[in-house]
């Protein structure tokens, strides 16, 4: 696998994807290029992470958009040839490498959740479809092989101090047709919830809106983060939308996902594979997430939740 | 007003899959419908029409995807596209995004182009951003408000991104991608549906379009997706739920 | 012969069932145990044009024909019996009776309204000791220059607390006998007309029923629905639409029946294996399926000879009278199959249960369905 570029628009997801980059890199003996804004950390870090080349995007103006970058990379990456380019799955990374296939006249696999050379080195990813009920397994056919890879899915690559490395800066391209009037940063409350340590998700078992303050107070005594399935942000519009945890939503990987009155339509349910420990409660013992979970309790979230929070508050304390 | 094409997909609908016998899919007894995602883009699509405007419902398929015109057309669409033929039943995203951009660019004026931001049975979410190069139009993707700016010729969006979101401008012709929180879908009523039955509907065979190219991605096994775990049910007396915490604890979830 | 839905049928179909997982299922049980009117659900179901589906456009509705209101019907009921009840007596008998009976004034005013959605209509005919036996009636009309007087007690009312459009029938002319019964379309609010509390039901609570009392109600004449002493025939007619929305009504209980039970059954593990392998479960179920099927048939049938013009009373009694037994008989079994859990509130096989009697009972009951359809057979 000669040549390998990984194009992120931060520091922790270009680290993540070293991970598989450099697997892939060990194996094809060719250069391992990172291309991550320069606002992104120490080229040096990339570089000790396993990194060859750093390729550092310019500042842009602040009415441009990440996606201006997407003639320059094109132009970069026939030039260079690679193999493989692995982008993180973010929103603006997905949009780019859809292009940037579209350009290159390559295939991309997208949000895949693991890569591994075949016998014959052909790259094989796995990804999900079917609202997360199958498991795909693609190969891309054309060069070079495109693919795109969730935060979170690989841990960020181990350091090797004392590695060497180039490091280059592309200027900032002309402003395209595309211009930012504004950015609105998210609540503070949402930021955390994809890298939360404890989630809890409310769901259509909900009443009233006021109730949520039942779920904050079980995630209080928890120490976590309070989620939410579609229906509750995108119909009910009770919670903010990047607190929806699903297949088009955040996908978590929490020690400890407790559902409350969640169903469990496979929607959600894809976006907590990664949950160490799936608990639920549920009124209904037939809802879907119950056999897609640990641990559940079949009872009204009113009646358990409050006796759940007093056990807990009590388990602590003794 | 703008013309305003809307893409969809006809898919099957996954609460139909079963598991067959070792971890295999059994399609043995589906039903199609329009993919979730692109029910948001037809509602926006209408949305943004207003008075004067026209939108065109586009889709490419195998000839099982006829069933879906109606029910988009149901959904606010004046008139109809549909690139159908056997050889059209599984296309990967480049073929897929070369078909649709080839009925556009020869068949069907446009100002802007809606899609949804993935597809309900792949997912891949690039036939937009494809479609936009291919069209060599811009592109916004995962648009969660959109307007179509008064004096019109051009469009503002609400995008998501990692950190919060991006409100961007860009002029006609213009592809966006919309996320499901854009709008709530209709749920067509039944004189929608009986009209739809009397709007203009065009089929465009594979002998009508260029050749199309090689698919670059290749599916080598589909599988049922593992998702269950052993649930050890707990009731709702205190003590029940004290022991519920207790195996909490043991599997050090809490401190 | 094509045994095939038209693809707007379909769609229609598929459109009612997404409507009623969204907005009727969630609350199905709620209103059941309030015996609540969902006047949120009516709005939007208004919106979707699914109040007037048979009605013409000029008059209102969607301009579909009967067997898509039945199929809708089926699909609503499926959910909530009462909902799809509701749906049911308001299209099928109340609309139906003024778009074939009404004068074009009348359609303007009562017709549009109530097929829009934005009026509901009730069927005003049975009286404390006047059920089947419709002759048995005591109300009366009497003309008092420009206006008719009714006078007497209509009970078993549905809509009767909710309505706005009553069609009322009263003898204008007891002695002519089948001849002397005219129907008068009264709205809420007219003098003399009142009903009563609601009535506490067994099943189908959330379906508004209730006694109306006429007292010197002043009726305008141009009021008179159809000609004078034709309300009897009238009313029968009615009573052929209606009952077609009721067989569809026990197809929606059946289907729903059905799909609990096998959910259920796959789920409950017993002796080591699901219930579902137990013949005795197996087959009971295998018993549904098939009565659904047949009911389904027959109400289908009788909603296409309506929709080809033909003559379908004896067929909308068949339809009545099996899918209605077959739903009593098989939310027994659908009960049986949940055991104890079936037996308590939260199951909706319980509710189903309750609400499977009713339809045995109201537009006609099994025993009168027999003498319609012997009637038909022995002449």
């Amino acid at each position: 696998m000669a040549g390998i570029w990984i194009i992120a628009e931060k520091k922790e997801l270009a680290m993540e994807l070293l991970t598989p980059g450099g697997q892939l890199d060990a194996a094809g003996g060719g250069r391992l290029t990172v291309v991550v804004p320069e606002s992104e950390g120490d080229p040096a870090d990339y570089i000790a992470a396993g990194a060859d080349e750093v390729a550092l995007l310019g500042r842009l103006s602040e009415e441009m958009s990440f996606s201006s970058w997407l003639p320059a990379l094109a132009e970069e990456i026939k030039a260079a040839d690679p193999a493989a380019v692995l982008l993180a799955a973010t929103f603006r990374g997905r949009e780019l490498a859809a292009r940037l296939a579209a350009r290159l006249e390559t295939g991309l696999a997208s949000n895949c959740l693991t890569l591994a050379a075949g016998p014959d080195g052909t790259l094989v990813m796995e990804r999900l479809a079917y609202g997360g009920a199958a498991l795909q397994r693609v190969a891309v056919t054309g060069r070079p092989v495109m693919a795109t890879i969730p935060p979170r899915t690989f841990p960020p690559a181990a350091t090797v101090p004392g590695r060497e490395g180039t490091v280059r800066r592309l200027p900032p391209p002309p402003a395209d047709s595309l211009r930012v009037l504004a950015r609105k940063e998210k609540e503070r409350s949402a930021q955390d919830i994809a890298a939360a340590k404890t989630v809890v998700c409310v769901g259509r078992g909900l009443e009233k809106r006021e109730d949520l303050e039942l779920a904050r107070q079980l995630a209080a005594v928890l120490g976590g983060e309070i989620g939410c399935t579609r229906p509750i942000s995108e119909e009910l519009r009770w919670l903010p939308e990047n607190l929806c945890i699903g297949l088009s939503g955040v996908q978590v990987k929490p020690e400890l996902y407790l559902g409350l009155g969640v169903s469990g339509q496979i929607q959600h349910l894809t976006g907590l594979r990664g949950a160490r420990l799936i608990c639920a409660v549920n009124r209904d013992p037939h809802a879907p997430i119950f056999p897609a979970a640990d641990l559940g309790i079949v009872g009204d979230l009113y009646e358990v939740t409050p006796i759940l929070i007093a056990e807990i508050k009590k388990a602590r304390g003794g | 007003m703008p013309k305003v094409v809307a893409c969809f997909k006809w898919v099957v609908d996954e609460a139909y899959i079963r598991k067959g016998a070792g971890g295999a899919l059994d399609f043995s007894a589906v039903d199609y419908k329009i993919s979730e995602y692109d029910r948001n883009a037809l509602e926006e699509a209408a949305r943004c029409r207003g008075e004067g405007g026209r939108v065109v419902a586009l889709a490419v398929g195998g000839p099982e995807a006829a069933k879906g015109v109606k029910d988009a057309l149901s959904r606010g669409a004046d008139a109809a596209f549909l690139a159908a033929d056997p050889a059209f039943a599984d296309l990967d995203p480049t073929q897929t995004a070369a078909v649709l951009a080839e009925v556009i660019r020869t068949r069907i004026p446009y100002d802007l182009i809606v899609c949804g931001e993935g597809s309900g049975d792949r997912y891949a979410q690039q036939v937009g951003p494809r479609l936009a190069e291919n069209l060599g139009i811009p592109c916004v993707s995962y648009v969660q408000k959109l307007t179509v700016a008064a004096e019109g010729g051009r469009i503002v969006a609400e995008r998501r991104v990692e950190e919060g979101v991006e409100v961007v401008e860009a002029p006609f012709p213009v592809l966006v991608t919309v996320l499901p929180e854009i709008n709530v879908p209709r749920i067509p009523g039944v004189k929608d549906t009986l009209l739809a039955a009397r709007k203009p509907v065009a089929i465009v065979k594979k002998e009508e379009l260029p050749p199309m190219g090689e698919a670059k991605l290749e599916t080598l096994a589909l599988a049922a997706a593992r998702m269950e775990r052993n649930c050890e049910i707990f009731g709702t007396t205190p003590e029940d739920i004290a022991r519920f915490v207790a195996a909490l604890q043991r599997q050090g979830a809490i401190g | 012969m094509e045994f095939k839905l038209t693809e707007e049928q379909v769609l229609i179909r598929k459109n009612m069932r997404e409507f009623a997982d969204k907005y009727v299922e969630p609350i199905a049980a709620e209103i059941d145990e309030n015996s609540r009117h969902p006047a949120e659900v009516f709005k939007l179901l208004a919106e979707g044009d699914w109040m007037g589906i048979p009605i013409p456009v000029e008059y209102g509705g969607a301009g579909a024909d009967y067997l898509t209101h039945i199929l809708a019907v089926e699909e609503l009921s499926r959910s909530c019996a009462s909902t799809g009840f509701t749906v049911s007596i308001h299209v099928g008998i109340a609309c139906m009776l003024v778009l074939l009976n009404g004068t074009e004034e009348q359609k303007q005013k009562y017709l549009i309204p109530m097929a829009k959605g934005e009026k509901l209509g009730a069927f005003v005919l049975t009286e404390p000791g006047a059920g089947t036996d419709v002759m048995a009636a005591t109300t009366t009309a009497v003309l008092d220059g420009d206006a008719y007087v009714l006078n007497g007690t209509k009970t078993f009312t549905s809509n009767g607390p909710t309505g706005d459009f009553y069609m009322v029938f009263a003898w204008t002319d007891k002695a002519a006998g089948r001849k002397g019964m005219s129907c008068f379309i009264i709205p809420r609010g007219t003098p003399g007309m009142s009903a009563g509390e609601h009535f506490r039901k067994m099943g189908l609570r959330s379906s508004q029923t209730s006694e109306m009392v006429f007292k010197d109600c002043r009726v305008p004449k141009e009021n008179l629905l159809g000609k004078e002493g034709a309300g009897l025939v009238m009313a029968m007619a009615g009573f052929d639409h209606g009952r077609v929305g009721i067989a569809a009504q026990s197809v929606g209980i059946l289907q729903a029946a059905l799909d609990e039970s096998i959910r259920y059954s796959k789920e409950r593990v017993q002796f080591g294996n699901p219930i579902s392998r137990n013949q005795a479960i197996s087959w009971m179920i295998a018993n549904m399926a098939t009565d659904l099927q047949a009911a389904r048939l027959l109400t289908y049938n009788a909603a296409w000879l309506k929709d080809q013009k033909q003559v379908f009373s004896k067929e909308a009694s068949m339809a009545k009278l099996f899918a209605s037994e077959a739903a009593m008989r098989h939310t027994i079994k659908a009960v049986q199959i949940h055991g104890g859990y079936g037996y308590c509130k939260g199951a909706k096989v319980e509710r189903l249960f309750r609400d499977a009697k009713i339809t045995e009972i109201y537009e006609g009951t099994s025993e009168a369905q027999r003498m319609v359809i012997s009637g038909n057979v022995l002449r």
